[in-house]
């Protein structure tokens, strides 16, 4: 089985004693602890202003442990993008900032949307998951 | 200036052919600026259970009346169970997020987005007598004597479970904002909302009340047993 993992670590002076939170996490697939996830899919792309875009084109198995990195590279700090789910609000990834997520895709409405703001917005993601349904042409 | 940074690290030496290594770190800050955000929900740890597996509700993480909306807040949460069959379901509003299961952390940003809140203005008049009292959201007033703008002071200074007010000194009226966004009836406060009980003819009218409209984001997550499962949580905002 494929092993990834993903670790986080927040650390903030912002409270009167200094702040650090770690954890880690072996991707693995649905309600299991002996198979990791093992498909992905990778991109990095300009986002222009205007319309909004699906991210993932294919439609991930709804329902399962699929987990979405989502990094917006601009620099500068004025330009986001509006993360949507099935028209409904999650929050703005402004520059720099990065988002990572179980994903369920339930349906195909269930798709996430980003939107960019300010300028051409620069979008890396990355989509683990255990298996698509394809699309026909 | 604050500062709080975020990072993450995936890595897998056996996904690809080649070996994936990808880092990000963010330092995060309020929306549009550099500034680094200034206040955190503090990490939380909470174990959920129900009675039963038809008794399970959904938690409450945050509610977005309680923070200001489209700022560059990011919330953090973590599934500490290490049954691998057990997952929590997160919800923004209605709609499904995704399933944090055994040992699954997520962190997102998150706008926040409330809906309108219930808003009434109370009006004191009439003749009132002290030791008359008025009654609402469970909290009574006992009127100290029969000036109306000190009554409506009196009603000022109490503390309601749902909702706040606005007073103006030496006025007879007191302006009632719901502390969260409509959720049940959808319904304008009215007169009869408060229980009114006067040795004269005075009254506690409600005027100008405005109808909210639901919260949009509150967060919430779904355990999927009943049994005891705990979760981790924070939340950094403006």
């Amino acid at each position: 089985m494929a092993t990834t993992t993903a670790a986080v670590t927040l650390t903030s002076d912002l409270l009167s004693d200094n702040m650090s939170v770690s954890a880690s996490t072996t991707c693995m697939k649905a309600g299991t602890t002996a198979d990791g996830l093992d498909q992905m899919e990778y991109g990095y792309l300009d986002l222009p202003t205007g319309d909004e875009y699906d991210l993932i084109a294919t439609t991930p198995t709804a329902t399962k442990a699929s987990k979405l990195y989502l990094k917006n590279h601009s620099t500068d700090e004025t330009y986001f993008i509006a993360i949507t789910q099935n028209s409904q609000a999650i929050g703005k990834l402004y520059g720099g900032d990065w988002m990572f997520i179980p994903a369920d895709f339930h349906d195909a409405a269930g798709d996430i949307a980003i939107t960019a703001n300010g300028g051409t917005n620069k979008i890396c993601y990355a989509l683990f998951h255990e298996g698509t349904a394809l699309l026909a042409t | 200036m604050a500062t709080t940074t975020a990072t993450i690290t995936i890595n897998s030496t056996d996904l690809l052919t080649d070996e994936l290594s990808l880092s990000s770190v963010s330092t995060l800050t309020t929306a549009g600026t550099s500034t680094g955000v200034t206040q955190t929900s503090g990490l939380a740890r909470k174990t959920t259970s129900a009675a039963s597996a038809a008794a399970i509700q959904a938690n409450v993480l945050y509610r977005a009346g309680d923070y200001t909306a489209d700022k560059a807040n990011k919330v953090y949460i973590k599934n500490t169970s290490s049954t691998a069959a057990e997952f929590f379901t997160v919800h923004i509003d209605q709609e499904e997020i995704g399933r944090l299961y055994a040992g699954d952390w997520m962190f997102m940003p998150w706008n926040a987005t409330s809906g309108t809140k219930r808003v009434g203005t109370v009006t004191i008049a009439a003749t009132w007598a002290a030791g008359d009292t008025w009654e609402f959201d469970g909290i009574t007033m006992t009127a100290a004597n029969s000036t109306v703008a000190d009554i409506a002071a009196q009603i000022d200074a109490l503390n309601y479970p749902n909702w706040t007010t606005t007073y103006v000194a030496t006025e007879a009226t007191i302006i009632f904002t719901e502390r969260y966004a409509s959720s049940a009836s959808y319904t304008a406060l009215v007169t009869a909302d408060g229980t009114l009980n006067t040795n004269g003819n005075g009254t506690a009218d409600v005027s100008s009340a405005a109808v909210g409209s639901k919260s949009e984001s509150d967060i919430t997550i779904r355990p999927s047993v009943h049994t005891a499962m705990t979760y981790e949580t924070l939340l950094i905002h403006e």
